[in-house]
């Protein structure tokens, strides 16, 4: 059986797609909406996620799961996270132009 | 199947209370959590860690494990006794640690069967849970896009509700054009649904398989290419393979190593597609025959070049 995959991106998830994926409430992500958390607020209306937001997503989770942390708190390490990424993407730039003397 | 001390994954006593239970958990979450962890296998770790926790943190499920599970020694084999969780009721509902595609054997015949009969008692109807994993394919496989197959288990149900783990092969037809990070969805292919409603989604996070030639940035695609003393100072026309195939390109004269030419849409394919850079570094040949030798002697000699005179020296 062959099946063509779909990207996240091509086609952006819908808010009970997002949540589902999450194992969350549609709620849980509204209020993240809502408060900044997870994308800019936008209507709610016309909702719809990219790959990169459902990744945030997923990390959110699982850090207010796995620490009982509130949600500004997990934003924070996520944003940490996204961050650390960011460095060592811009770590490897540097290192492949680097010669141990 | 193998029996799972969920206590001992936790580094708990059987006696633990629910407080000492939670710091368990918090402190190996955070030791193998797996966007930080230094520690190999810490994804794998990781699930062991929430399915411990999905057990041991919800009293009712503690309770069914502690009845089931006594006298067990840690991979030991096991089998549930007939209608063991008779009594038992697992409400489920809200966060569940456990995604069950990540779920043991051994977890899905304790609690997948369980879960699954009273949802179906009380005629509730809904999607299946969606699976999430990751797939690592080539570059080239960006450029191209590809077939590949992966092996799935998961949790299914017989006519008589026992559920068993049950492994699959399907073929993905990755589209042309992701990018490293990028989810890909397979409808269909997650939890079975429940009461008849339709099954979850499979979600495939794309990885790249590292590659030394070269480094990816979203759809722009890095390369070094070596090129001789004489191409990059007089100029050259130059083959130079890339992840789309053989391509000719012109080497400007004078060229320093390190100069970056741009081969507009030959990165990852898209809308807008993405940029190959070929980074050109110098290479020397060895001077080691006389005659090499002789020719950077009269180098030396004829071309009177400080490649150090911004240095003051």
């Amino acid at each position: 059986m062959t099946i063509t995959a779909i990207v996240i991106d091509d086609l952006q998830l819908d808010l009970a797609d997002l949540a589902h994926s999450c194992g969350v409430s549609q709620e849980w992500v509204v209020e993240r909406v809502h408060a900044g958390l997870l994308c800019t607020p936008m209507n709610p209306g016309q909702v719809r996620f990219t790959s990169a937001e459902l990744t945030r997503a997923r990390r959110l989770r699982n850090i207010e799961r796995n620490f009982d942390a509130n949600p500004e708190l997990a934003a924070l390490v996520v944003d940490m996270m996204e961050e650390i990424e960011r460095l060592k993407g811009q770590i490897n730039r540097i290192e492949d132009n680097c010669v141990d003397l | 199947m193998q029996f799972r001390d969920y206590y001992q994954i936790l580094g708990v006593a059987k006696t633990a209370t629910a407080d000492e239970i939670k710091k368990a958990y918090r402190k190996l979450a955070r030791k193998y959590h797996p966007d930080v962890s230094k520690e190999p296998d810490a994804e794998k770790k990781m699930k062991e860690v929430n399915e411990a926790n999905e057990v041991l943190s919800d009293p009712e499920k503690r309770a069914a494990y502690d009845q089931v599970g006594q006298g067990y020694r840690p991979g030991q084999d096991f089998q549930p006794p007939p209608n063991w969780d008779a009594g038992f009721e697992f409400s489920g509902g809200g966060f569940s640690g456990v995604d069950m595609g990540d779920a043991s054997d051994f977890f899905s015949q304790l609690f997948g069967q369980a879960g699954a009969r009273g949802k179906r008692s009380s005629h509730y109807q809904s999607r299946g849970e969606d699976h999430h994993a990751k797939i690592v394919i080539e570059l080239q496989d960006a450029y191209a896009g590809a077939t590949r197959s992966i092996t799935l288990q998961a949790p299914d149900v017989d006519a008589q509700g026992r559920v068993f783990t049950k492994e699959h092969v399907i073929n993905v037809r990755i589209p042309k054009g992701v990018k490293a990070g990028q989810h890909i969805r397979l409808n269909g292919q997650g939890s079975p649904g429940f009461g008849g409603g339709p099954a979850g989604d499979l979600y495939l996070e794309i990885q790249f398989r590292p590659d030394a030639r070269y480094r990816v940035e979203e759809r722009d695609v890095y390369e070094t290419v070596p090129v001789t003393p004489w191409e990059a100072a007089l100029g050259a026309s130059i083959e130079v393979a890339t992840p789309s195939g053989n391509v000719q390109v012109k080497i400007p004269a004078n060229s320093q190593s390190g100069r970056k030419l741009r081969l507009k849409a030959r990165g990852i394919p898209g809308e807008p597609a993405g940029d190959l850079y070929l980074l050109l570094e110098i290479a020397l040949p060895p001077a080691d025959t006389e005659a090499a030798r002789q020719l950077y002697e009269t180098m030396a000699r004829e071309l009177a070049f400080n490649p150090r005179s911004k240095m003051g020296v």
